[in-house]
């Protein structure tokens, strides 16, 4: 789920939160990986947490709705709930001022 | 302390926001799943329905399923068609469907995707198995689980329905091709009894031919083969594995008994294990009939060659015995000659056949007087004779047409021929008898002496007992007496 590029430029950090295999998580899963590799290849670090083997990572973003992704870097910290399946908002979320 | 009222303000106004968002999305089914934070810890609880049932369902029903969300992608495949699709060490869920598969059965599926938003779409397609392609009745239907709309997809598989279907239409096809054939076609088991058999093979039995072992069923004699081979021997050498080619026999059950080309080779329906022997039979009755025939016709040849040339010897002498000059024998012979080949042509057009005696007539008087000449009256002479009839009646009429032009009725411009049948007492009541009357020319006087043509009129009829010719010297006319034996009339006579 890692793909780091080059150096000089810093990787976003991105946690999926997901639920098991729930329809959401796992669209949500080929949704993000789709747009990363296409939008961003080589500029990404995917973490999927499954909410579900270890409910208490929720805590750390204060995670209420699965599936959802956080943008942990570069600061400040975004959410986008839901399946990603509208690829023109994830991009808008993701972006990095200055690109 | 501005700015950091300003800061908690930023902030209550992004939780604000992040949780409108949460519950926007959870309004609108963007969500399947929701953290909630027990007594002792947080717990999952997911809103897609039970899944853990769907799941158990479809691992209990026979046929391969899939649930597929709203785009494709595999929600879970039961374990039955994971192994059809060859994937169970890959993780599945998650993936487009259609990339599980080949070419073709991802052509088949995407198309019932797309029509299944309508309702249930069914189509049929292959997946390689172990030793041949498998076959599928595949069923895409809406299907609902929870929050989300998706697809149920059924793989029931039906490559026994399919092969039975395709073995029972070969079988079709091999029945029509036996029963279509023009020969005999018998198919026997590895014991020799008969299995099929189509109507020509039918005909070469008295009896019913299924279930009966071949030889009895079927009797053959080999009359070429001096009785060392016998029916049950060939169906027994074609059983275990050597073709027999051609051998003759004749069907003794047969009605009428028929001469047949018996071949027996094996039957291999699977591989190279012999399962029994096909025997065609092909009737050469007409064959042999048609060599009996042209051997009937070449010794015939050979016996009229002969007596023609007997014939022809014996006219030569005779006509040099009674021509007094080489001019008289020339012109004698040569119109002789010309009256037997006038016969013989008429004899080849109808291939050695019987003719009337009118067609005889006509072509030996045609050299001296028309057949639609008013002097020249044929009656009744549509009787058919044989050839050896039909040679000696030709030479007798050229004999009375010479004397007649030379001395009789053609020789003066009145004078006529008559040629009819006519009514004689004979003791041969099948004897066709036939008279030549000469009217309007001069007185006639009989002959001082009596020359080779007198004695060819009356004896060329004489190759039968009841045969013959006899001349009548009338004042009026010549008259001709002449009897066609019965044996000679209206019967081939070889």
């Amino acid at each position: 789920m890692t793909d780091q590029g080059s150096q000089t430029e810093k990787p976003r950090r991105l946690v999926l939160y997901t639920a098991g295999q729930t329809p959401k998580s796992l669209a949500a899963i080929a949704n993000l990986e789709r747009i990363c590799s296409e939008h961003m290849p080589g500029k990404y670090e995917i973490e999927v947490v499954d909410l579900r083997q270890n409910p208490k990572l929720a805590r750390e973003h204060s995670i209420v709705a699965i599936p959802t992704l956080v943008r942990e870097l570069p600061i400040p910290i975004r959410k986008i709930i839901g399946d990603l399946s509208d690829e023109q908002k994830v991009l808008v979320s993701l972006k990095i001022e200055g690109e | 302390m501005a700015l950091d009222a300003q800061t908690d303000l930023a902030e209550l106004r992004r939780r604000l926001a992040e949780a409108e968002d949460t519950l926007r999305a959870i309004r609108e089914g963007e969500v399947d799943a929701l953290v909630v934070r027990g007594e002792a810890a947080d717990e999952v609880f997911t809103l897609e329905g039970d899944t853990a049932s769907y799941r158990s369902f479809m691992e209990a029903m026979e046929p391969g399923a899939a649930a597929l969300d709203g785009s494709g992608r595999v929600l879970y495949l039961n374990s039955t068609l994971r192994e059809l699709l060859n994937s169970p060490g890959d993780e599945p869920a998650g993936k487009p469907f259609v990339d599980l598969l080949e070419p073709a059965a991802r052509a088949v599926i995407e198309t019932l995707l797309g029509d299944a938003g309508n309702g249930r779409r069914s189509g049929n397609l292959q997946l390689p198995g172990d030793d041949a392609d498998l076959y599928f009745l595949v069923s895409v239907a809406p299907l609902k689980i929870g929050t989300i709309s998706g697809y149920a997809v059924t793989f029931a598989e039906v490559t026994q329905r399919v092969r039975a279907e395709a073995a029972e239409q070969s079988e079709r096809a091999a029945r029509a091709v036996i029963a279509s054939a023009n020969e005999a076609v018998i198919v026997c088991d590895r014991d020799g009894t008969i299995t099929h058999a189509n109507a020509a093979a039918a005909a070469l039995s008295d009896s019913e031919l299924v279930g009966r072992p071949f030889a009895e069923a079927v009797p053959l004699t080999f009359p070429d083969t001096t009785g060392l081979v016998q029916a049950d021997d060939f169906v027994a050498m074609a059983i275990a594995g050597t073709p027999v080619q051609g051998i003759e026999a004749v069907a003794t059950k047969a009605s009428p008994v028929k001469d047949c080309l018996v071949s027996a080779a094996p039957l291999r329906v699977v591989g190279e294990q012999v399962s029994g022997c096909v025997v065609t039979l092909v009737d050469l009755t007409q064959r042999k009939a048609a060599e009996k025939h042209q051997l009937l016709l070449m010794r015939e040849l050979d016996h009229r060659v002969k007596n023609t040339l007997a014939l022809v010897q014996s006219i030569s002498s005779r006509t040099l015995m009674n021509e007094d000059t080489l001019e008289g024998f020339h012109k004698a012979f040569n119109g002789r000659l010309r009256a037997l080949a006038a016969t013989h042509s008429l004899l080849s057009e109808n291939s050695w056949t019987d003719m009337t005696a009118h067609d005889v007539v006509v072509a030996e008087l045609a050299p001296f007087v028309p057949a639609d000449s008013s002097r020249l009256a044929l009656r009744d002479l549509e009787e058919q004779i044989t050839p050896r009839a039909a040679i000696a009646l030709g030479l007798i009429i050229h004999e009375l047409a010479t004397n007649a032009v030379k001395y009789g009725s053609l020789a003066v411009q009145a004078g006529t021929v008559e040629v009819s049948r006519v009514s004689m007492p004979t003791p041969d009541r099948h004897a066709l008898q036939l008279e030549w009357r000469e009217r309007g020319g001069p007185t006639v006087q009989p002959p001082q002496r009596k020359g080779f043509g007198h004695t060819l009129i009356t004896r060329s009829m004489q190759h039968s007992q009841h045969g013959g010719a006899e001349l009548l010297f009338e004042p009026d006319g010549l008259v001709c007496r002449i009897s066609i034996p019965g044996d000679d009339v209206a019967k081939m006579h070889g």
